[in-house]
């Protein structure tokens, strides 16, 4: 069959199709073209005995015939299959749940350190990394907290033999920062801690802390406290409060912990912050000058700052989670509530 | 530490209630973690007097006592044997409250009316005293409420002082402070002592045999001792300070060390062995049984206070047992020295033993107070336990300490604090703190450290304190600046942090594990290197004592705990440290990127329902890994992400046998799993989990598990890639149907395809696979979509034509398959 008779079969085949009164009609036009001893059929078939320059185009005509009649049968036959008084001739429903890949996300732990990066990033610090389990030198020594010292009490230390232990800070960081390279030095380092700790709501034996550490020539308290403002700002919104309190650090001096205002009760006082309306973050200070000997720095012409804070923490205010267990839990519903 | 405000208030004034002086110490650095109002009198009692006392006629253990309540006669029946006519009593009247939630009413006891209760302290909640009813001073007015007699309740501060303040162990050192920060003066208490009799040197001897360890030692001595029950108002301030009272002398020197923070021990001197004091080291083999009754193994790297023949104290950590304070004590010798703090923390350490007196000596006692503690607990035991101090006082005084002098230069303080302070000001601080300022001219002062105050060593030390009292909300907090340090290179670490935001783009879900994990877990996933595992000493739980060398056991556990919580379907990362030891590296950590697929994860909404197959699992994970390669690595040549045979550095092979150390490949179902490489070096696994192992958790349909080691992937990741030409002339397609045989797979049929392959075929996608009757058991139909394209001119159809049938020529000749046409 030639291809303009194909053309004209085709139209004679839609125009059944299309004025079939119902099923039975509709499947009676689907038999004498498409069945399997069809019209349709018969011209594939015959297709071989077309002389070669025809070929091709009847060959693409038959196949538009069959699609188009197939998808034409398709959609009649559920339009005929709801004609029992029903309005809607096709079955088009605008309100199906609509389909795409799904993403995923961040767990919220991850969320709290790039957005801690991304915001430091914009004070010029670069991220460093150190091991997890690290020597007693680096946890404790050059941090000017020696064995025979009390100080060492207030991190209670998995030690995995008699050097080696899991670092119960991220300030080892610092250390292996400074011996590397002379100041100017400015760094974030996010990383996981571990202190034998009993697991309860606010206590997890393994927790995610980032340390920060500017050092240079003239670095003061008041950089340290805009700084972490700034931060504070960024992260939690422009009206969070921060305090500073003096505390100890061995490694610091003038040491502090700072606080944040409680995010979910804005410091009026609430189950998250145990009525105080602050949280504390973690510490921070001045780098004892002792450190800086340990380094090989000269104390008298470097001053620096350094600080901790508690990743968990600030997740846990962020996002006003109860229990830090939850974020270890990776229940999928969980996660999916926080996904940024 | 333990602060009753009211026991404060004798040593300084300040014009503050608990809640001001607790905000005021928590900006100095001394944390108030807690305020407590304890010890309130319950209401509705009040001062009886017992004016007879009955045996109950039907009960042995219980007396009838008619008390007097200053307005009528009560009956009481009371189980106390202390019950005594004359006595003043607490009387708890009809409708009152006791402490344990008790209402008293009137009620007939074994047939006897009682109209109350009379109370031991123990029942108003006063302390644990519970020997017999509170016995109160015979001039106490009767009928009047007890609290007037006790006093009003007071307000306990919770201190959290840091290891930096051993001044701050005592009720002195925190006065001191508040005196500072009031602007007030310390009051001190009183330490007269009458000595009378015989001199103390003459009743005892003391020698320090080290006195590196032991730098002075004093020793009192108190005859005429009465060892008894402590008055009440010493009983309620050691009970408000969590101390517990056990007898008159042993209180006292309780008090004292609350008071000074200087530990103080009484030894009934009659007990000591030949009279004599002997501060040496343990010998080897010598044990002591100490206040707690534990026997202790002494070594000779701890000190002893020793009599003749043995020790009778762990020196600085506790005192022994059989020489302590008896009840028919008379003669005391008391204690009070300074220890070298090192050697009392590694004391307390290999004993595991601590207590208020190692907590105080290991931080550093004030060499120079050591005295003034002593002659304090002297004069309360004289007014208190009617003891008599002898004349003198023995003091082994190796010498005092070198004066530490500290200069504080204000530029300095300036700078570091970031604020000027006023003129002045710096040298007042010190003051105020009792540092005196030895030297002072416009730029800088000198300060001589107290003994009191170990902490202060350098100059940055100092000007903490001034930070500390100037107050840190003085310090201005402006905009920060920003300030580039350029040598610095974090691209590593920024790209681990790139690659969580990849894996979650492509639809996952982060998880974050412990790092410790339980063996059990770890066996029932491989036990095949159990050697490399690093095992946690003494770990907090039995879950955790491993550090996980692999983060599929917690994946795996992870989406089980899901399935227990009806959850369908999910796709879980983790990008986290695994640690293992080898020979080579006991303490080697690595980075690791963990993925877990269950249930219809990969599938439209519309499809879930259908039942899952293994095969679709796999490619699942496959399709993962390549398209995460794929975005950290774009490869020359590789433009089509369905078309992973494209990829060259990338590799899945086959286990043969071959499982890299410090894989759990022992968790995967045979002939599911494979190989990960990159650039032929293994560096991961993946695969379907072992239907036992999945069945742990009752997931009963297929489970994808892959776990990689992430430093191969980030070599060279994240490159900026280069534009090229886009082909100009349109490009031909041609498919190729084949019936292959099951153990024909992908893989090979690609090879042929691209063997020799004309530089025109630009790409091949596989675009079908299916199984029939037609093909025939045993066989599939695989069709593959090729790709023609010439970059320099149009192809014809017949040039397409030829390079097609080329290319089913060599599949025909070379794999024998038959080419499925039409």
């Amino acid at each position: 069959m030639k291809a303009e008779d194909i053309l004209a079969l085709k139209n004679e085949a839609e125009q059944e199709l299309k004025t079939a009164k119902n099923a039975e009609e509709l499947e009676k036009a689907r038999i004498k073209y498409l069945g399997r001893k069809g019209l349709l059929p018969e011209i594939m078939k015959g297709l071989k005995t077309l002389p070669p320059e025809e070929r091709p185009d009847a060959g693409k005509y038959s196949n538009e015939f069959k699609s188009a009649c197939e998808a034409l049968f398709t959609s009649r036959l559920a339009e005929l299959g709801t004609d029992n008084g029903a309005e809607q001739k096709d079955s088009f429903d605008p309100t199906l749940p609509g389909q795409w890949q799904t993403s995923g996300s961040v767990h919220p732990i991850t969320a709290i350190i790039a957005e801690a990066v991304t915001i430091f990033s914009s004070l010029g610090f670069t991220i460093a990394d150190g091991p997890d389990i690290e020597t007693e030198y680096y946890n404790f020594d050059a941090l000017n907290t020696p064995d025979d010292h009390p100080s060492r009490d207030t991190q209670d230390t998995f030690w995995l033999d008699d050097k080696m232990l899991l670092r119960t800070q991220t300030s080892p960081v610092q250390i292996r920062v400074m011996e590397k390279q002379k100041p100017p030095v400015r760094i974030i380092a996010p990383g996981r801690c571990y202190r034998r700790d009993t697991t309860d709501a606010t206590h997890s034996a393994n927790f995610q802390q980032i340390e920060g550490l500017y050092v240079d020539k003239n670095v003061s308290m008041a950089d340290l406290k805009s700084d972490i403002s700034y931060f504070a700002r960024r992260m939690m919104g422009p009206n969070v409060k921060v305090r500073f309190r003096p505390h100890f650090f061995p490694f610091t001096e003038p040491s502090v912990e700072y606080d944040f205002s409680c995010h979910l009760c804005r410091g009026k006082g609430c189950r998250i912050c145990k009525q105080s309306g602050w949280i504390e973050i973690s510490g921070a200070g001045m780098v004892n000058p002792k450190v800086f000997q340990k380094v090989g720095y000269d104390p008298e012409t470097t001053a620096g700052y350094a600080f901790g804070m508690g990743v968990e923490r600030i997740a846990m205010i962020k996002f006003g989670i109860p229990d830090i267990r939850m974020l270890y839990d990776n229940d999928i519903r969980f996660l999916r509530q926080l996904a940024l | 530490m333990k602060i009753p405000l009211s026991w404060l208030r004798d040593y300084v004034d300040f014009d503050a209630d608990a809640n001001t002086l607790a905000e005021r110490l928590t900006f100095a650095g001394i944390e108030v973690e807690g305020i407590e109002l304890k010890g309130a009198v319950p209401e509705n009692i009040i001062v009886g007097e017992i004016t007879d006392v009955d045996q109950h006629i039907h009960a042995n253990h219980l007396y009838v006592c008619l008390v007097n309540n200053g307005a009528e006669i009560l009956r009481v029946v009371s189980a106390a044997g202390n019950c005594k006519a004359g006595d003043k009593v607490p009387l708890a009247g009809i409708g009152a409250t006791l402490p344990n939630g008790m209402t008293v009413k009137a009620e007939k006891i074994r047939g006897e009316l009682s109209q109350g209760v009379l109370c031991a302290e123990d029942e108003l909640g006063l302390s644990d005293d519970h020997s017999g009813l509170m016995v109160l001073p015979p001039d106490t007015k009767i009928g009047r409420p007890l609290s007037e007699f006790i006093g009003p309740p007071d307000h306990v501060l919770s201190l959290e002082i840091t290891p930096n303040r051993p001044d701050l162990l005592g009720l002195l050192g925190i006065a001191r402070e508040v005196a500072a920060l009031f602007g007030a003066k310390i009051k001190w208490p009183a330490c007269d002592l009458l000595e009378e009799g015989e001199s103390v040197q003459d009743a005892v001897a003391v020698a320090v045999e080290d006195s590196a360890a032991c730098p002075r030692y004093t020793g009192r001595l108190l005859t005429d001792a009465k060892v008894g029950q402590s008055p009440f108002w010493l009983r309620r301030r050691l009970s408000l300070a969590g101390v517990k009272a056990i007898n008159n002398i042993v209180d006292i020197t309780n008090y004292c060390l609350l008071e000074c923070g200087q530990p103080l021990h009484a030894f009934d001197l009659n007990l000591l062995a030949g009279k004599k004091i002997i501060v040496r080291r343990a010998r080897d083999g010598e044990k002591i049984t100490a206040l707690d009754d534990v026997e202790y193994k002494l070594d000779p790297q701890m000190l002893v206070i020793a009599d003749e023949f043995q020790p009778v104290a762990i020196a600085g950590v506790m005192g022994g047992a059989r020489t302590g304070i008896q009840p028919g004590t008379t003669s005391i010798l008391l204690e009070s020295a300074c220890f070298q703090p090192a050697l009392i923390r590694k004391t307390s350490k290999t004993l595991g033993l601590t207590s208020e007196s190692s907590y105080r000596f290991e931080r550093g006692v004030d060499i120079n107070q050591v005295d003034f503690a002593s002659r304090r607990a002297g004069a309360l035991m004289a007014q208190i336990a009617c003891a008599r101090p002898a004349k003198g006082v023995i003091d082994v005084f190796a010498g005092r300490p070198a004066e530490r002098k500290i200069i504080c230069r204000y530029s300095r303080a300036s700078n570091l604090l970031g604020v000027n302070l006023p003129a002045g000001r710096i040298p007042a601080i010190f003051n105020s703190l009792e540092l005196p300022v030895v030297a002072e001219d416009k730029d800088q002062c000198t300060v001589s450290a107290p003994t009191f105050r170990p902490d202060l060593e350098t100059e940055a030390d100092l000007i903490e304190e001034i930070a500390r009292i100037y107050g840190l909300d003085k310090i201005p907090a402006r905009d920060p600046l920003c300030h580039i340090v350029a040598s610095a290179d974090d691209k590593h670490i920024r790209d681990q942090l790139q690659c969580r935001q990849l894996l979650a783009a492509l639809g996952l879900q982060e998880i974050v594990n412990y790092s410790f994990v339980s063996e059990k877990l770890l066996d029932m996933f491989d036990s095949a290197f159990p050697e490399r595992r690093i095992k946690i000493p003494r770990p907090v739980s039995a879950e955790h004592t491993i550090l996980r060398d692999s983060l599929l056991p917690q994946m795996a556990e992870t989406l089980g705990r899901n399935r227990s919580r009806q959850i369908d379907e999910a796709a879980f990362f983790e990008i986290s440290r695994v640690f293992a030891g080898t020979d080579a590296a006991p303490f080697h950590e690595e980075t690791r990127t963990a993925v877990g697929l269950m249930g219809a994860a990969g599938r439209a909404l519309l499809h879930k329902r259908q039942a899952l197959t293994e095969a679709e699992v796999f490619s699942w994970l496959k399709g993962i890994l390549y398209n995460f390669y794929e975005k950290i690595r774009k490869e020359e040549g590789w433009d089509d992400s369905r078309n992973n045979d494209a990829v060259k550095r990338l590799a899945l092979d086959e286990f043969n046998g071959q499982i890299p150390a410090g894989f759990y490949a022992g968790c995967f179902k045979p002939n599911r799993s494979a190989l990960i490489s990159i650039d032929g070096a293994p560096c991961g696994v993946m695969g379907l989990l072992k239907d036992e192992i999945r069945r742990e958790w009752r997931i009963l349909e297929p489970v994808g598990l892959m776990e990689f080691i992430l430093d191969p992937f980030l070599k060279n990741a994240f490159l900026a890639p280069s534009a090229k030409t886009l082909p100009v002339y349109p490009s031909v397609t041609r498919d190729i149907a084949l019936r292959a045989p099951f153990s024909l797979r992908h893989a090979d049929i690609i090879k042929i395809i691209r063997k020799n392959s004309p530089k025109e075929l630009t790409s091949v996608v596989l675009f079908d696979i299916y199984f029939s009757k037609e093909i025939g058991a045993g066989f599939k139909s695989m069709a593959y979509s090729l790709t023609y394209q010439s970059p320099d001119r149009t192809l014809t159809d017949d040039e397409a034509n030829r390079l097609n049938e080329s290319v089913k020529k060599r599949l025909k000749d070379e794999l024998k398959v038959e080419i499925r046409e039409g």
